[in-house]
């Protein structure tokens, strides 16, 4: 067990580390559906570039991701592929969701086949709502994921107590 | 941490390689299984493709679609007209607005009603601006697909444009739900056609530019040229449209044969483009050569835009007389058409979707036997789908 | 086309082309043809006897030139249960779900609760953009097979794999009827009538209550007028 584990970091050691954690996030892109479009203007575009936050898009497999942004429809089909990549990345990560269809089912909420949020498969940090989100919504939603970040007490994770939201 | 025991060891390197499985098979007689997807940057979504190579040469190769299957045909089943005008933009996303036209068009022609020349006019001019920012990025991600990453950014780059003036009329940069039975729910902003100009004068630039960018290039040729060879017949058998087609040498374009009343394109002048060899490469060149068209439709379009009423007389609550239509119209991404039952309601009572990608994409069994894997990529990148289109 | 005013010589053309192919596949099949419908300008639909399915694709085909497979599906023509699961009085005008009422089918005519159609074209005739139909074939409630056209439409393959996991109907002759959208554990066949939308019974939807009123019209649910509350509204927080 190491230092941060056991929660035996100083506090200023802790927020150096979490501002380092902050600005230097690895975002896997699961871009599902049509958020996966604005989540690409995000990322790719120019106009609304993600990278001046200190996020780099395209890691090269989910073992190298900090945060996930899970943007499009989840239907029940494609969840065990989710669970899987998610279960692939390396703590400490994220969960970012974007678009209505991840929150909540969206406009398909009465579909047999869509699963009815993300939620409900892994344990989602940010909810981005919107249909599809703008870019500059998901702009803001990775910088309250930052904002939360550097709140974060790094040795909550295996403590065993519920995350606090601060 | 406790030691594990030998037995919870080998438990844990059973699971692994149980996982491992799934993806990769070890190589036997039979040859190797590659699995690709569902997530998958090359895949345009999340379309699973799985493979049995014997070394870099594909034997058979299998699609799996569904993991974007919302069940939209239940879903209209149970949701008024106007309801369902907002849930079918969301089929083929990136040009949204083109879906509602076959659907809406259907429903007018069931309660004959036509839309007034000025609705028609402009519903055409963002039919065909939905064709831009299809096409435009799937320019830019074609050379993703084939290992140039910089062709992406300019096609983000200008696609923003394009979808700056859809988002000035309809409000929505993409699923603008701006089609109404009867016409448009709102007219066009002031100044609109100039901007629209202007944009149409950047993606003709963008174009040049691709061209230049990929289509001049050595390695973009060799790994295009030859891969992926379509038959007309085979074409035809298969449902194929499109773009897909037209590279196969078959001249038909529903914007120009379909008949259809509803949109403007016989009112301009303007040309379908086909290429003989039915390769990635022509279809690839087909698309290419259809933006261009697409500036040209929308140049002519905003010039000769007649004035008048953006809607007809309909009443509130819309209730469509029984029957049954199918109008289907030269999306971008090919031919998308609605089999529309009603009964009398307030909401269908069964929509048949026909959707471009899904016959698109059920030629790639056939299509792959014999392919080298890299141009398993290619073949995907050309035959060009979007996953909500397939499964609906 | 719902534009009379085209010149008549063209409409009756149109008419022409499509009673022309109606012929020819009458001709052909003879007492197979159940039923058809012509629309003026818009399609042609014609049922067939479920055992001349094959044969009436395959008249299409040589016959017709009908080499182009644009999709094959089915129609469930029962009511739903459920209607659209509202409860809103607003927008009742579907009547009370009947069991013994007869089902009513759709162009073309038809005896049974499920149809199979499919609709073929022929697209390499420049300047003829009608030729095009859709068959239509009944199919009894207890035995919902028909005959595959894989054979003739390689196409067909999917169609008949989805119609097979949404609606129940098999195909003989398909090479592999498997799922195609649905996970493999799924149960039911979703598209059919009485599949139901779980979703919406554990909540039903409250149905279009709150129509937009048109401005100076009162909401359909009572409310005033939207200018005069609009102006209230913003006076008093401004």
């Amino acid at each position: 067990m190491g230092l941060v584990e056991s929660g035996k970091l100083p506090k200023p050691l802790t927020s150096l580390l979490n501002t380092a954690r902050k600005y230097s996030l690895w975002a896997y892109q699961w871009g599902l559906a049509c958020c996966a479009i604005e989540m690409g203007a995000a990322f790719a575009s120019p106009r609304y570039d993600v990278m001046r936050l200190g996020v780099i898009p395209l890691p090269a497999s989910p073992r190298q991701a900090d945060v996930v942004v899970i943007s499009g429809t989840v239907t029940d089909k494609m969840v065990p592929a989710i669970k899987r990549l998610y279960e692939q990345m390396a703590d400490p990560k994220y969960v970012i969701s974007m678009g209505s269809c991840t929150n909540c089912g969206g406009p398909y909420w009465d579909s047999y086949s869509v699963t009815k949020g993300v939620d409900q498969i892994v344990p989602v940090d940010v909810y981005i709502p919107g249909c599809p989100p703008r870019p500059e919504a998901l702009l803001e939603g990775i910088v309250l994921l930052q904002q939360r970040i550097g709140r974060e007490d790094m040795a909550d994770r295996w403590r065993g107590d519920p995350l606090v939201v601060q | 941490m406790s030691v594990l025991t030998e037995r919870q060891q080998r438990a844990y390197i059973d699971a692994q390689a149980a996982d491992a499985r799934v993806n990769v098979e070890v190589e036997t007689d039979e040859g190797m299984t590659l699995n690709i997807g569902p997530q998958h940057p090359a895949t345009h979504g999340t379309l699973r493709v799985i493979a049995k190579l014997d070394g870099e040469q594909v034997l058979w190769a299998d699609v799996v679609p569904g993991y974007m299957h919302r069940g939209y045909e239940k879903l209209t089943e149970v949701r008024t007209y106007p309801q369902v005008t907002t849930l079918i933009n969301r089929i083929d996303w990136l040009g949204s607005f083109a879906n509602e036209v076959p659907f809406i068009l259907a429903a007018e022609q069931l309660m004959e009603i036509e839309a007034p020349a000025r609705a028609r006019h402009i519903r055409t001019i963002l039919f065909e601006m939905a064709r831009l920012a299809n096409i435009v990025l799937f320019l830019g991600d074609l050379g993703v697909q084939l290992g140039a990453v910089t062709p992406a950014f300019f096609a983000f780059r200008d696609r923003e444009h394009v979808l700056d003036q859809i988002e000035s009329v309809t409000g929505g940069r993409f699923h603008p739900n701006f089609d109404r039975i009867g016409g448009l729910k709102d007219d066009l902003p002031k100044g609109w056609i100039a901007d629209t100009k202007a944009v149409m004068v950047r993606i003709r630039r963008f174009c040049d530019e691709i061209e230049d960018l990929l289509f001049g290039n050595e390695i973009f040729e060799a790994r295009t040229r030859g891969v992926g060879v379509i038959p007309p017949e085979v074409g035809l058998s298969y449902g194929l449209t499109g773009a897909n087609l037209r590279a196969s040498g078959v001249d038909w374009d529903l914007r120009r044969d379909g008949g259809i009343a509803g949109l403007a394109h016989g009112d301009v002048d303007w040309k379908v483009w086909t290429h003989p060899d039915g390769d990635s490469f022509a279809r690839c060149w087909v698309r290419l050569q259809e933006t261009r068209e697409a500036t040209t439709i929308i140049d002519q379009l905003c010039d000769g835009l007649p004035g008048g009423p953006i809607m007809a007389k309909v009443p509130r609550i819309i209730k469509v007389p029984p029957g049954e239509a199918y109008v289907a119209t030269e999306n971008p991404l090919g031919v998308m058409g609605y089999y529309l039952i009603s009964k009398g309601d307030l909401g269908p009572f069964r929509t048949k979707i026909r959707s471009a990608s899904f016959s698109n994409v059920s030629i790639v069994p056939w299509l792959m036997k014999g392919v080298y894997v890299p141009d398993i990529i290619t073949i995907l990148a050309s035959l060009y789908f979007i996953l909500g289109d397939i499964d609906r | 086309m719902s534009d009379a005013t085209d010149t008549e010589p063209a409409e009756v053309e149109t008419d022409e082309a499509r009673e022309a192919v109606l012929a020819t596949l009458t001709g052909t099949l003879g007492d197979a043809v159940a039923g058809s419908h012509v629309k003026p300008g818009q399609g042609l639909w014609v049922r067939v006897a479920r055992e001349a399915w094959t044969a009436a694709a395959e008249a299409c085909r040589t016959h017709l030139g009908f080499h182009f497979f644009d999709y094959l599906s089915a129609i469930d023509w029962m009511p739903s249960p459920w209607g659209r699961y509202e409860y809103s009085a607003v927008d009742d005008g579907i009547a009370p779900f009947d069991h013994d009422a007869p089902i009513e089918t759709g162009l073309a005519g038809g005896d049974t609760r499920f149809q199979v159609m499919c609709r073929l074209a022929n697209v390499r005739r420049r300047g003829e953009p009608h030729l095009n139909v859709v068959l239509k074939a009944d199919l009894p409630d207890d035995d919902l097979r028909i005959d595959s056209l894989v054979r003739l439409y390689a196409g067909a393959n999917w169609h008949e794999r989805e119609c097979w996991e949404m609606f129940g109907i098999t195909f003989d002759g398909h090479p592999g009827l498997r799922h195609l959208y649905l996970p493999g554990a799924f149960e039911g066949h979703p598209l059919r009538k009485d599949f139901p939308l779980v979703a919406r019974l554990v909540k039903p939807w409250p149905g279009i209550v709150d129509v937009e009123p048109m401005p100076g019209e009162p909401a359909a649910n009572g409310d005033a007028a939207e200018g005069d509350a609009a102006a209230e509204g913003e006076g008093a927080e401004a």
